[in-house]
């Protein structure tokens, strides 16, 4: 297929699910059955026609298509343009597929819902991950921005979807309250880039950028990268996410923390690198603060945690976290790495959550105090559990540890030791928490025993082993994956002039990055070793003690009020921006 | 003066924002939110205004103008309109979703004040 023929389908991947979204109600009335049956067909498809473009982008060229034919004009794109390159494509494809199979087993976790319910749910699902492939492939800044709304939107109705617990209206009123603060920053700062420069094409703002970043530049950066913050989930922007993630069911969940929180990293990857470049603002050592925040806090937050949805959530936090500190490393092993680990979380984190899920569906229960002795009856779901806790500890041949890898090697050509050595600790305070999870709740002994709700349907159990597969393939296969996928990703980002150059001409090359990786490096397993066996002790340690006073602070500071975690969000944006500007 | 559309559109930001860090009453902090939008609104209309310009329309030119003058001149800037319109529907719906779920909340809780609605903390 020739390359203008390829470009031209690139709207289609972001067309089906829209169009799935919207015709689910209507199916719904007629079959669920059929609802089902489109729902997947249309992410499928999607999924499909991503895999089509992929030979090419992933060998190095990005290809664009502008909305309408409206072709750029002397380097001016009047219309909206959609550019594929390895990065996006990468993140759209994790959402069609990962999407695809978190709906699969959600329809068959919540078998039970009625036609209308399960109309709206299919129908908000396929916007959610149509919402993900267009802000990944979109090269126009006010397009992004409507992506991050429509991904909003169908968040909202995700999120208060399930009423029988009333605190997932809470929830959704948190997670209201925080994303309409995002939009409004969002919002100003495109526009304030669009009246500096007349122009929305990232490619365009680029080239205004090269050459001096003005204050009204560097205060639109702030406020974008503090809005897609939000999304993403980082601390101080980070409110919402905890108790979206323990009011909401499994698979919600799963499709929040894996997919949605995507859209605000890839947003922030695509300001920081492909649009303002990294050369002329701070915003590297204001990434790895806030990322390095973000993943020390949700570790401890993580460890605190009694609620097995809610340590998991503030898991999220802190792997969003050391997935920005990967890019804020700026170099080709440290932003493959945080590629690497986006698409790797997006796996984990699913399976983790579908786990979490599992348990709760069967057993009614989610808090880890009540649970206990789970692995026996439920050996599939345990087996699941560990995979995905041992795949963010970071243990070979799993996914984890390749990415964790070349995160740490960036960090260390640059000799950023400070953040290599806060980036360790995090870690292990990750491995101990889930470790203490996995010990609560499928291992320890318990007495009595359990009333058993539900059962376990096939596409749940087919669920967990698709993710599993999907770890450990994406470890085993780390060299090869890296040298086709995340390397072409990372040149992407590290290439802005060539990127800027394919999005205004229609297609171009970018160049070969080599990023090496050796998978029996001695100082790296004996950093696993060391991380593993630290872990295992502050996680035996953390079960016999009284919580320390930091982290009774620390919980005293999520006072769970939605005017405190609209304060925290405000003070973190102007934060940003003051750092930015001031810097 | 668009000075003065600037100085309003900061005076609606901060009292909205005023409204949604200090008022606990939900229906409260999401007319707070309403105000900050409509400040994001006025911000943006100002952003697109050129002195002396008239409306970018291209037929039927104002006395005085050809549609020549008009493409190289001084027209107000349509894009910057278009996305208010744009986040005009979005804010609409969002408030939509907003007050439906205050409604819910208040349906269950039995109460306003977002500082009894929190369960979730910590």
């Amino acid at each position: 297929m020739t390359i203008p023929a390829l470009a031209s389908l690139l709207p289609l991947p972001v067309a089906i699910p829209l169009a799935g979204g919207v015709t689910a109600p209507l199916l719904a009335r007629v079959s669920r059955r059929l609802t089902v049956a489109v729902s997947l067909i249309a992410l499928t498809g999607s999924a499909a026609i991503l895999l089509l473009a992929a030979p090419t982008v992933f060998g190095g060229r990005v290809i664009a298509h502008y909305m309408g034919h409206w072709t750029p004009v002397h380097g001016q794109v009047l219309g909206v343009a959609f550019a594929a390159d390895p990065f996006g494509l990468l993140v759209a494809l994790a959402a069609a597929i990962i999407g695809g199979i978190l709906l699969l087993y959600t329809l068959s976790e919540l078998g039970g819902l009625g036609r209308r319910e399960l109309g709206g749910y299919a129908c908000l699902f396929q916007l959610l991950i149509a919402a993900v492939i267009g802000a990944a492939l979109t090269a126009d800044l006010i397009n992004l921005f409507v992506w991050f709304e429509v991904a909003a939107l169908s968040s909202y109705g995700l999120a208060g979807f399930f009423l029988e617990r009333p605190i997932a209206l809470e929830s959704a009123f948190k997670l209201l309250v925080l994303t309409t603060l995002a939009s409004f920053a969002v919002f100003i700062g495109a526009g304030l880039e669009y009246a500096q420069h007349g122009a929305l094409n990232f490619a365009q703002l680029h080239h205004a950028l090269a050459g001096h970043v003005t204050a009204p530049d560097t205060i639109a950066l702030g406020l974008m990268l503090a809005g897609f913050a939000t999304k993403a989930g980082l601390v101080p922007f980070h409110g919402w996410l905890p108790d979206v993630h323990t009011a909401a069911p499994g698979p919600v969940n799963a499709l929040f923390s894996a997919i949605m929180d995507s859209i605000g990293v890839v947003a922030i990857a695509r300001l920081v690198f492909q649009v303002y470049g990294t050369g002329s603002t701070p915003v590297l050592g204001l990434l790895m603060t806030l990322g390095i925040v973000s993943a020390l806090l949700g570790a401890i937050m993580a460890l605190a945690q009694d609620d097995l949805k809610r340590l998991l959530a503030y898991d999220t936090i802190s792997q969003i976290g050391i997935i920005v500190v990967g890019f804020a490393a700026g170099n080709p092993a440290g932003v493959a790495g945080a590629v690497y680990h986006l698409v790797n979380h997006a796996a984990f984190k699913a399976l983790l959550f579908l786990a979490a899920g599992a348990v709760v569906h069967r057993t009614g229960l989610t808090s880890l105090s009540q649970m206990g002795g789970l692995a026996r009856s439920m050996p599939v779901v345990a087996a699941a559990f560990v995979l995905g806790s041992l795949s963010i500890a970071g243990i070979p041949p799993l996914n984890g540890y390749v990415s964790l890898s070349l995160i740490h090697e960036g960090l260390q050509q640059d000799h950023q030791t400070i953040p290599y050595l806060l980036t360790l600790a995090s870690q292990v305070i990750t491995a101990a928490a889930l470790g203490r999870a996995a010990w609560l709740a499928f291992f320890r002994p318990r007495g009595q025993d359990y009333e058993w709700r539900e059962r376990l349907r096939p596409g749940m159990l087919t669920g967990l082993v698709s993710l599993g597969a999907c770890c450990v393939a994406f470890g085993a296969a780390g060299p090869l994956v890296l040298r086709r996928l995340m390397a072409p990703a990372a040149a992407g980002l590290l290439a802005p002039a060539r990127y800027a150059s394919a999005v205004l001409a229609g297609s171009g090359p970018i160049p070969v990055l080599r990023v090496p990786f050796d998978y029996g490096s001695p100082a790296e397993l004996a950093s696993v070793a060391a991380t593993v066996a630290v872990a295992a002790v502050l996680a035996w340690v953390y079960l016999r003690i009284r919580e320390p006073l930091p982290v009774r602070a620390l919980r005293a500071l999520h006072t769970g009020s939605a005017n405190d975690y609209a304060a925290y969000a405000v003070t973190g944006i102007l934060a940003v921006v003051a750092v930015l500007s001031l810097a | 003066m668009i000075l003065v559309n600037y100085l309003a559109a900061v005076a609606l930001l901060c009292i909205g924002l005023y409204a949604v860090l200090t008022r606990r009453n939900m229906i409260k902090m999401v007319m707070g939110l309403s105000l900050m939008e409509a400040s994001t609104y006025l911000f943006m209309i100002s952003l697109a205004y050129r002195a002396g310009s008239t409306a970018p329309v291209l037929l039927n030119p104002p006395p005085g103008k050809s549609t020549q003058s008009l493409v190289h001149g001084n027209v107000a800037d349509p894009v910057l309109q278009n996305f208010c319109l744009t986040a005009v529907v979005i804010g609409v719906a969002v408030t939509a979703v907003f007050l439906s779920v205050v409604v819910r909340i208040v349906q269950h809780y039995r109460t306003l004040d977002s500082d009894r609605v929190r369960d979730l903390r910590g």
